[in-house]
């Protein structure tokens, strides 16, 4: 476990020393820079020019990556080039909604997907092919919504018709209420894509566990339904099941980033979108390696899972 | 012995929550005002200050030495209570006495107006708007009240230059030295309101200055909510989570809150919308190509089909409500048969085509579709190259396009006249686009700054805008409209011509 876990840390060095580098160079390939972004309109060449000795952008590449590396060593990751504000605190400041966001997410899709998942599988194994389709047909509408359009129909709907949230205002922890009624929408509107994919990854495995021999067994040996289904057939369908939730929280990660823009939630996600918009380099580039950070953590997560769950794993 | 029952005693307590809630609503000295902000801020130091939204806060925190009249347009005094100039180049400002600074920096005096201006002059400032001032080559301070300012050349419409905008925003020379130069986030000025918290993620919050020197504004809190979703915005406003919005750009979110009852703040005419024709460009060198075009495109038929609220036909690169601006120029109405003759005339009977920069983000405009569609009809072909919007910047900038749109958002004529029609201002140094240069529109332009009387500068400003609309290096195109639509009961809500709201007249009403 020692053994493996120092192996997969002196990885994690490489992988991040790879993105940092990617990243670095790809930002600065893209056409454009802060400056133009930033002046928009109405600014002559000359003027653009100033800006951009103002902004540090006329230094010469090799020497921006070195300080870029140097930061990243120190924990000193600087401050945006637009807003001049340290990004290292916008980035803690704005974690814990999106991360709030996204574990709620997973937490009601789990909640709903994998007994939606499973009584479809167990219908259609029995052959009752009516509630089967039911459900994965509307999974698989669900699937195909776009998130920008679930959120301004939910937005019509729960929040200018009904009234039961709102489609704005302050996010703070202070009053639990109002914070969890706030990012009510955006946590449903993620649930219903990624539900879709999550209980038809539970169907199919569980279908497939249900037709294997010790269930058979199982079932001759006499136990109850819901004694082979919960001690046989799920817990031996989980692997699947953990893969996806992995994959998912990594995918929301992105998803975050719609409707946050819509919900106007000031996430992670709203950081990035503006970042690049303004070719903030400082704020994209700290921000790809904490995304990258974030998924070996998930990854990590989902290998001791997959060992505590199925004792075959080896590390 | 009577018992409250739960439910009745939750319900007392909440009355009890709920009384000094009440009671200050009542009495009107907490006035909130909840506005839809929508971008995230960029900072507010004069030097280097961008885009409206964040214009529009600086705007309420700084004053110039004079400002804008918000109805007209018009020139009006604001730290400077009087000013004269016998030639256009040394001009004297007599300041009111007694203006303070926000945050207790004390009293506004010739000395904190020169500070501000020497900052952005200083180049170690590196301000983009040092431009603009670079023709003072005297400021004096002969008294705490009195600023001379002598310029290299006449320059008729200086007052404009140090307005409540940009570069002529005053800052206290105290304040800038305490806070180290480190002004974009703690801008102290002595307008109406004073920045008290700001989240650059959500929210901006402005209150009331109580030494303001007109009195202090009615509101005592703004609250911006950064909302950056139109609809998310319409929705907000009709669930009265806000009180009012800035910039409401969609015509169908426009008519909706229209029908719902809710004040359309409005101001007409804020930018003009150019097509900037690069003369250097083959068939664009030819005037009688630039003619066809303007016959071709039927801007008023776009405009009503598209969004009749938000835009307007314009027959000039001035906007109308200028003083200067002149009815009496060559002008071309819809008239394709016009249009093919004067290309055939050209040499282009058998058409041709041009590419159209633009940006990806907002691809080709329904606008574009019908100029596509308009020019098709008499054998030219618009093509549309898309890049992203730094790209864009980029390009449009330097000059490296057959054809770009640019916006003219401006409130000083020398903005539009001089940045791109002087041959000093060519791309890529500068904003001419079309790399234009008429002598004699040069020598006229010149002329009129330096004239004193406001009616001879008038008929030079007219022969300059008669040449420069036969000429047609730019093809105006339509003007925006700007709304900030608003609950009922939100009153003096009046975008100016930049675009901006001064929230010192705004008021929130009993009803």
């Amino acid at each position: 476990m020692v053994d493996y876990s120092l192996k997969k840390f002196a990885q994690l060095i490489f992988t991040v020393f790879g993105v940092v580098t990617l990243v670095f160079f790809t930002l600065r390939f893209i056409p454009g820079d802060a400056a133009s972004a930033m002046a928009g309109d109405t600014i002559s060449g000359e003027a653009l020019e100033l800006l951009r000795e103002q902004m540090g952008l006329n230094a010469p590449l090799w020497s921006q990556y070195l300080a870029y590396l140097h930061g990243l060593v120190t924990f000193d990751f600087g401050v945006t080039i637009t807003t001049q504000l340290p990004v290292a605190d916008l980035i803690l400041r704005a974690m814990p909604v999106t991360l709030s966001i996204a574990v709620l997410t997973i937490v009601l899709t789990v909640t709903l997907a994998i007994p939606l998942g499973t009584l479809a599988a167990l219908m259609a194994h029995r052959g009752q092919n009516g509630l089967d389709n039911a459900i994965t047909g509307t999974a698989m509408v669900l699937d195909l919504m776009p998130s920008f359009w679930t959120a301004l129909v939910f937005l019509l709907i729960f929040s200018l018709t009904l009234g039961w949230f709102p489609a704005s205002g302050t996010i703070s922890f202070d009053s639990p209420v109002d914070y969890l009624k706030r990012i009510a929408l955006p946590v449903l509107v993620l649930s219903v894509t990624q539900l879709a994919t999550m209980a038809r990854i539970t169907r199919t495995a569980v279908l497939e566990v249900l037709s294997e021999d010790y269930v058979r067994t199982a079932r001759a040996m006499g136990w109850s339904e819901m004694r082979v289904l919960f001690r046989h057939a799920l817990k031996n369908a989980a692997l699947p099941i953990v893969t996806v939730i992995g994959l998912s929280f990594g995918n929301l990660l992105n998803g975050t980033v719609i409707v946050e823009f819509i919900f106007t939630i000031p996430g992670i996600g709203n950081l990035l979108i503006n970042g690049i918009n303004s070719r903030d380099y400082q704020m994209v580039q700290t921000l790809i390696v904490f995304y990258a950070l974030l998924f070996i953590v998930i990854n990590f997560a989902t290998d001791i899972i997959y060992r505590a769950l199925d004792p075959r794993v080896k590390f | 012995m009577p018992m409250f029952t739960r439910r009745q005693f939750s319900a007392s307590l909440a009355a009890t929550a709920l009384l000094p809630v009440l009671a200050n609503a009542q009495s009107g000295e907490q006035k909130t005002l909840n506005i839809r902000f929508y971008d995230d801020p960029a900072g507010f130091d004069p030097a280097n200050i961008f885009r409206v939204e964040n214009e529009n806060i600086a705007f309420n925190i700084y004053s110039g030495l004079t400002s804008y009249d918000s109805q007209t347009g018009e020139i009006v005094p604001d730290l400077a209570a009087s000013w004269e100039t016998e030639d256009n180049v040394t001009w004297v400002f007599r300041l009111r006495e007694g203006v303070m600074f926000q945050k207790g920096y004390g009293e506004m005096t010739a000395d904190d107006v020169i500070f501000s201006f020497e900052r952005i002059m200083d180049p170690a400032t590196a301000s983009p708007y040092a431009s603009q001032l670079a023709g003072i080559v005297r400021l004096e301070a002969p008294d705490p009240y009195t600023v001379v300012i002598e310029l290299d050349a006449p320059n008729g419409n200086f007052l404009h230059t140090v307005a409540n905008y940009h570069q002529g925003q005053i800052l206290s020379r105290r304040a800038v030295a305490d806070l180290d130069g480190q002004v974009r986030w703690n801008p102290i000025g002595t307008g109406p309101y004073y920045l008290e918290h700001i989240d650059v993620n959500s929210e901006i919050v402005l209150k009331r200055h109580e030494d303001y020197f007109r009195g202090p504004a009615p509101i005592e809190t703004l609250h911006f909510r950064i909302i950056k979703d139109e609809s998310t915005a319409t929705i907000a406003l009709r669930n009265g989570e806000v009180d009012l919005v800035m910039r409401s750009n969609r015509e169908e979110n426009l008519q909706t809150l229209q029908a719902a009852g809710f004040r359309m703040n409005m101001v007409e005419s804020y930018g003009i919308v150019l097509k900037v024709m690069n003369l250097e460009f083959e068939p664009f060198s030819d005037k009688r190509v630039r003619h066809a075009i303007a016959h071709a495109i039927d801007y008023d038929a776009i405009c009503n089909a598209i969004a009749p609220s938000l835009t307007e036909a314009t027959p000039s690169i001035l906007p109308r409500w200028m003083p200067i601006f002149s009815e009496d120029i060559p002008k071309y109405p819809y008239d394709p048969d016009r249009a093919r003759a004067l290309l055939a005339e050209a040499g282009y009977g058998s058409g041709l085509s041009f590419s159209h920069l633009g940006t990806s983000a907002q691809g080709v405009t329904e606008i574009q579709q019908f100029e596509i569609d308009f020019l098709s009809q008499v054998g030219i072909s618009m093509t549309m190259d898309l890049v992203d919007t730094p790209t864009f910047n980029q390009r449009r900038n330097a000059g490296e396009f057959e054809m770009a749109t640019r916006l003219l958002p401006a409130i000083n004529p020398d903005m539009i006249l001089f940045n791109y029609l002087h041959p000093d201002n060519m791309s890529p140094g500068g904003l001419n686009g079309a790399r234009y240069d008429n002598p004699e529109v040069t020598e006229l332009l010149v002329a009129a700054r330096s004239e004193v009387d406001s009616d001879a500068a008038f008929k030079l400003y007219e022969r300059a805008q008669q040449i420069v609309m036969d000429d047609l290096p730019y093809l105006p195109g339509y003007s925006n409209n700007v709304f900030w639509p608003g609950k009922t009961s939100v009153t003096g809500v009046q975008p100016n011509y930049l675009g901006q709201v001064n929230f010192f007249q705004v008021d929130i009403s009993a009803s």
